[in-house]
């Protein structure tokens, strides 16, 4: 059970830190770069790049994120969405 | 960023920034920064000129002489219709950028009760200078010089004010260009909201504030995003859509998508915007959900086929050129560019919490409005309060349709008006 938990950690890590350097390469401006832990819209991340970032996840991750899973809860930081993405493909 | 005319001005290209603290601004002090800031920039003393006579107009600052500083100036107004009097003739003393600078300050002092009115700072240009952002990041760097008297205010960094050239080949830039053109081909033909034909008026603007209901708390991300904004505003005119009772056809409004790296100010100065074309049919704004639903779809269609960077290399093209050679390059939208104007300009930067020594505690934009629509709604945020500005083209709709415009926004997004 720990090594689950452990593993899905791990993956999730993952996943935040490749939401992370995606953003930063192509969203942010040279020298401000965002953490996991981020806030999206302290970090002047506005609609077109959020959809940015959704569109990578969709290429990513193979799945575009439904109307009904944009809540606050999942789009917060980076690591919010990797918790997001994470626990849907646990799902399907 | 098109000109409404090509030789004399004959309607308004201003648009306006509004920020209002909580104490009198002293004006010299705005002259101050704004004299240091011609130091490192030559821009906001800048005219506009033409080469030839079929040449694209360019911003030329003066060759070599003392940059002339744009003026500020001072007035008192006692009561909030003053107030708004004093907005609403900035917006219409149209800014001719070809003999006076592109900008101008005023500087308000209210009653100290004056509701939003103790002391107002009224930032106005002629509108293809910059974007409302270039302008707060005009007023970012004032009120930086404001506070750092030395020689050096900035150091070794000393901000980029405007956008580096394209380093793309001008044959891949022409290809992205005609592929713009190619995309908007496929576009309905257009029919503005307003039934009204004619050209240019006086400008009129309405701007209320609201607070988010409590019980709201920002359960969906999705409805602070554009393309809900835009489908809470297509329901709005849809209203005035029907009482034309004209066919189904579909709107079409351009959606501004600001270029900037995020977490940094970026340029100040010129085009940084591209166009996404969005449209529906009045009757798909029915369902608020739906639609902003397809509107997303619709962004990230054009995202994936690589329209926005495409547009971005045709504005390059398309900026400061007469709007009669756009609407000659629109031509199959039937003479008309678009159905109604909409952009959200987000949050006032957090930064710009006091100005020139006074806490802000409000600030809105009203941008420029094209003769034809020739009605615009537009956000933004400020201090936790949600602005909505509706500007219009006298004549274009009643002060009836404005008020219904906003009740409906309102209702739509469950905000509540602040006194």
């Amino acid at each position: 059970m720990s090594t689950g938990n452990s593993s899905a950690g791990i993956e999730q890590d993952a996943v935040a830190s490749a939401l992370t350097a995606f953003v930063n390469a192509n969203i942010m401006a040279r020298g401000r770069s965002v953490q996991p832990d981020d806030d999206f819209e302290l970090m002047g991340v506005d609609s077109m790049a959020m959809l940015k970032v959704l569109l990578f996840v969709e290429a990513e991750f193979g799945f575009w994120m439904p109307d009904e899973d944009l809540v606050e809860e999942n789009l917060t930081s980076p690591r919010a969405l990797a918790h997001y993405i994470c626990r849907r493909r646990g799902l399907s | 960023m098109a000109l409404h005319s090509t030789g004399k001005v004959v309607s308004s290209s201003n648009a306006v920034l509004v920020v209002q603290c909580d104490g009198a601004i002293d004006p010299e002090r705005v002259s101050r920064s704004l004299d240091r800031l011609l130091r490192f920039c030559p821009w906001p003393a800048a005219r506009l000129r033409r080469p030839f006579p079929w040449g694209k107009l360019h911003w030329a600052a003066n060759g070599g002489g003392a940059r002339r500083r744009p003026p500020v100036r001072r007035r008192a107004v006692a009561t909030a219709e003053e107030l708004h009097q004093a907005i609403d003739a900035e917006l219409n003393t149209a800014i001719d950028p070809r003999r006076e600078p592109p900008l101008r300050v005023l500087v308000l002092d209210g009653a100290p009760d004056l509701v939003g009115g103790a002391g107002v700072l009224v930032l106005t240009w002629f509108h293809p200078l910059m974007d409302p952002r270039g302008a707060q990041n005009l007023l970012h760097h004032l009120v930086h010089l404001d506070r750092h008297a030395s020689e050096a205010p900035w150091g070794d960094a000393v901000p980029v004010f405007v956008r580096g050239a394209d380093p793309r080949p001008f044959k891949e830039r022409g290809r992205l260009a005609r592929k713009s053109l190619e995309y908007m081909r496929t576009l309905p033909r257009v029919q503005p909201v307003s039934s009204r034909k004619g050209g240019a008026g006086r400008v009129r603007f309405r701007q209320v504030s609201f607070t988010e209901r409590a019980s709201a708390a920002k359960p969906w991300r999705n409805t602070q995003e554009i393309w809900w904004r835009v489908a809470v505003v297509g329901k709005a005119m849809r209203r005035l859509w029907e009482q034309q009772s004209v066919p189904d056809v579909p709107f079409l409004l351009p959606i501004a998508v600001d270029l900037r790296p995020k977490g940094d100010l970026g340029p100040t100065f010129g085009n940084t915007l591209a166009f996404h074309f969005a449209r529906f049919k009045p009757s798909d704004a029915a369902d608020v959900p739906r639609l902003a639903s397809a509107l997303r779809a619709q962004l990230a269609d054009a995202v994936r086929g690589g329209h926005i960077e495409a547009n971005d290399a045709a504005m390059d093209f398309l900026q400061y050129r007469p709007l009669a050679m756009v609407r000659r390059a629109l031509r199959w939208t039937g003479g008309e560019t678009f159905s109604f104007n909409c952009a959200d300009v987000t949050d006032f930067p957090a930064a710009l919490d006091r100005c020139f020594g006074r806490r802000v505690v409000n600030a809105f934009h009203v941008p420029a409005v094209p003769p034809r629509p020739g009605i615009g709604v537009f956000f933004n945020r400020c201090a936790a309060r949600s602005n909505l500005v509706v500007a219009w083209i006298e004549g274009v709709v009643t002060d009836n349709d404005v008020t219904r415009i906003v009740e409906t926004v309102r209702e739509e997004m469950g905000w509540i008006e602040t006194s």
